[in-house]
């Protein structure tokens, strides 16, 4: 277990304060916008009555690249919470190979969900729901592994440490929320 | 916590009140973010109003042809933009405004938590406005507020206004959830110490309720928008039953979100009411917790209603359970109404303009309830769907309750917002002009709905033509009354008296400090008083002593006046 130092001592009031407005927001924000992602199960599920939904000879895709992307973007949040421990432990080195390594299996995920977008035969409401809801899930992959890049290469700055940790957090806390979405998603696309 | 003498630490000198060039740019300000949010929303009210006049005029001149309008497509418009700005740009963002306001003064904090992000949240409001505004010009939307497909989704049916307004909406709907995470970070992390949940002001707590629904729906809402523009852009067909998709669809998200909105929009205004009232009759609230937690409950509760807009439409065995949950609603609501009633009863009431509209607030509120509670029953639902008693009944609960509301907060926060007290004269004529304005132009329709009136019509059987003369006449009356506000607002912030830092002798720290309080709000970390109502004890008599030897009386102009004599009534808890 990595060492992390003592906020309470080193930051004023004011500071320990943002820290925990930042993480109080993005908390509230995340519970906020994951009922986005609610709403198209409602959707999936309601649409899933329409005569076109999967009309015969139409198959489902199958499940085994959604389960291999599933494994990897757990690996992906695992390395990702190891990152910031390191960060917080002022360990420089252990903090860019873990959050190298997240956003690689970000890469591997979004990458098997590119292949199962186009993958899926067009023309029936599964297929549009399936489309709509992985491409709005990867869309949001995209944009925090954007952000999980400049925070890379700000860390190969050596901009962060036990101190100066809130960008390393907060692209944690949002490729948390790229997790808990898939795990929602991928239930009600694949196993429902 | 025992009573404390002394609600400030420091000496606070007067502050002038910001220029108006500070009211027309980007600050990360809070109070100047409050009143641009409440300028610009109260700007939309009066836009929004015009356009109501113009539908009642259309229905007053003649019932068997359209007279007015150039023809049934702008006057579908006309109703569809009306509701749009009511909802969306003026008493959503307006309560928002009291909130940015008033949060950080309240907690006795010198911001919000993210200031920034509250600047960036209004400053997405006059596009949005725009954007509705315009789509006028290039096809306009014409499917009500509601936007029920296919008429929001076929070409056909709706020009690119339709597209405008869907965009109008999401940004409308991204301004709250950034508003809501504001609200909610503040009010949790941002609390003065000695100030626990329970002994936050009831608005405080209105507003973290109505955070709560707007972090929780307004998603649903921007799926929904989302979907509707790639049907009408993209070319999918969510809502395209020729393709696969449901019309229903849209009725269930669209309604997850907008009957949760419905107390968006009213349970700021109980807080308003919560304060007003019990400052006004110098009573401790009657029944603090209860009230507090039946905003939450509201909040709670309000998610499992939705299906009652579509009572026509629903599958038949699943009337019955949201019949029961609409119904159950109104018990959080009751609680509050006797709660309010209670806390006026035997108190020491003043008539100012702000208790008037509160009191205004009660009569009307309960009666669009009252007609509520009739709509959540399937048979007369059944009857009454898409008649004018339905829209007698939310005009009762948005006009009756939340501009009631907003009125009454603007009589009462005027002082501390801007140094100078309202005209009162002018303030019960604009009460009274708006009370019987208001009565008339609503009270009727629901007679109208019951003998059959469709709404959304601008042509109609001519046996309802007297009444609708009446409703409209009463409507101009109505429309005048708004003009005594700005009349008022405009000769009060030249020559009107000026107000001390607590004219009213409230208790919650939002008046601990001059009026209009300086750019960082306090000095030190004011401390509040035990109970933000406990009024006639002598502990609050003497905190409220302190306040004002600091600060100066509550009207610096006039006598002194007399001490308060503690009061002889048990505190309402």
């Amino acid at each position: 277990m990595q060492r992390e130092y003592d906020l309470e001592e080193h930051l004023t009031r004011d500071e320990l304060l943002a820290l925990r407005n930042k993480r109080a927001g993005v908390f509230v924000f995340q519970v906020s916008w994951i009922m986005a992602f609610v709403c198209l199960v409602v959707v999936n599920w309601q649409l899933r009555f329409s005569p076109n939904w999967m009309p015969p000879g139409t198959e489902p895709v199958s499940a085994i690249p959604g389960a291999v992307a599933t494994i990897g973007l757990l690996l992906s949040a695992g390395l990702v919470k190891r990152a910031v421990d390191a960060v917080r432990a002022d360990d420089q080195r252990a903090f860019l190979m873990q959050w190298l390594g997240a956003m690689g299996l970000g890469v591997l995920f979004v990458g098997i969900m590119l292949v199962e977008w186009f993958s899926v035969e067009p023309g029936t409401q599964y297929a549009l729901v399936f489309r709509f809801m992985t491409g709005f899930h990867v869309l949001h992959a995209l944009a925090i592994g954007v952000y999980m890049l400049l925070v890379y290469n700000n860390g190969r700055r050596g901009a962060y440490g036990p101190y100066e940790f809130w960008a390393v957090e907060a692209g944690a806390r949002l490729w948390y929320f790229v997790l808990v979405a898939w795990l929602l998603f991928y239930v009600v696309i694949y196993w429902a | 916590m025992a009573a404390t003498a002394y609600p400030v630490s420091g000496f606070q000198e007067p502050v002038k009140r910001p220029a108006l060039a500070e009211y027309l740019r980007w600050s990360i300000d809070h109070k100047i973010i409050g009143v641009q949010y409440i300028v610009t929303s109260f700007i939309f009210f009066l836009i929004g109003g015009a356009l109501a006049l113009l539908i009642r005029t259309e229905l007053m001149v003649s019932p068997d042809e359209i007279t007015v309008m150039a023809d049934g497509v702008a006057y579908n418009s006309l109703f569809s933009i009306h509701g749009t700005v009511m909802i969306f740009l003026f008493i959503v963002p307006m309560f928002a405004g009291f909130g940015n306001y008033l949060i950080p003064l309240m907690l006795g904090a010198k911001d919000m938590a993210f200031p920034w992000l509250n600047a960036f949240a209004f400053w997405l409001l006059p596009p949005a406005g725009l954007l509705l505004l315009f789509g006028w010009f290039v096809g306009p939307a014409e499917a009500g507020w509601t936007s029920y497909p296919p008429l929001s989704t076929l070409a056909e049916f709706s020009g690119d206004g339709q597209t405008m307004w869907a965009l109008s909406i999401h940004l409308v709907g991204l301004s709250s959830i950034l508003g809501a995470v504001n609200f909610i970070v503040t009010i949790r992390n941002m609390r003065p110490p000695g100030m626990g949940y329970f002994q936050m002001p009831l608005f405080v707590w209105a507003t973290l309720a109505t955070s709560i629904i707007v972090l929780l729906a307004t998603p649903f809402l921007a799926g929904a928008l989302t979907l509707m523009l790639f049907d009408r852009v993209a070319g999918t067909t969510f809502f395209d039953p020729s393709g696969g998709g449901d019309v229903l669809l849209w009725q269930n998200v669209f309604w997850f979100y907008s009957h949760p909105a419905v107390y968006i929009m009213i349970l700021p205004g109980m807080g308003v009411l919560s304060e007003v009232l019990s400052i006004h009759s110098r009573k401790p609230i009657f029944g603090y917790r209860m009230i507090a937690l039946s905003s939450m409950a509201i909040a709670l509760v309000g998610f499992t209603v939705w299906a009652h807009h579509m009572f026509t439409s629903l599958q038949p065995e699943l009337r019955i359970p949201f019949m029961i949950t609409s119904m159950i609603i109104a018990v959080p609501t009751g609680i509050k109404i006797f709660g309010w009633l209670a806390t006026i009863w035997m108190g020491k009431i003043r008539f100012t303009s702000a208790m008037l509209f509160s009191l205004g607030f009660l009569s009307m509120f309960v009666i669009g309830g009252i007609s509520g509670v009739m709509l959540a029953a399937v048979p007369i639902d059944i009857h009454m769907h898409d008649t004018y008693f339905v829209v007698s009944h939310f005009h009762f609960v948005l006009f009756g309750g939340s501009v009631f509301a907003i009125y009454s907060a603007i009589y009462h926060w005027f002082p501390k917002i801007t140094g100078r007290m309202l005209d009162e004269r002018l303030g019960r004529i604009h009460f009274a002009l708006t009370y019987v304005g208001f009565f008339f132009t609503f009270f009727p329709q629901h007679i109208l709905g019951m003998r059959g009136m469709p709404r959304r019509v601008a042509v109609y059987d001519p046996q309802f033509h007297d009444l609708n003369v009446l409703v409209s006449l009463a409507s101009f009356v109505l429309g005048i009354s708004t003009f005594v506000l700005v009349y008022n607002i405009a000769v009060s912030l030249v020559r009107g008296k000026v107000a001390g830092a607590n004219p009213w002798r409230a208790l919650t720290l939002e008046w601990m400090t001059t009026s209009p309080p300086p750019a960082y709000n306090f000095v030190g970390d004011p401390i509040p008083y035990e109970d933000p109502y406990g009024y006639g004890t002598p502990a609050s008599q003497a905190y409220l002593d302190a306040m004002e030897s600091r600060f100066g009386p509550p009207l610096p102009q006039e006598k002194a006046p007399e001490t308060e004599k503690p009061s002889a009534q048990p505190a309402g808890d």
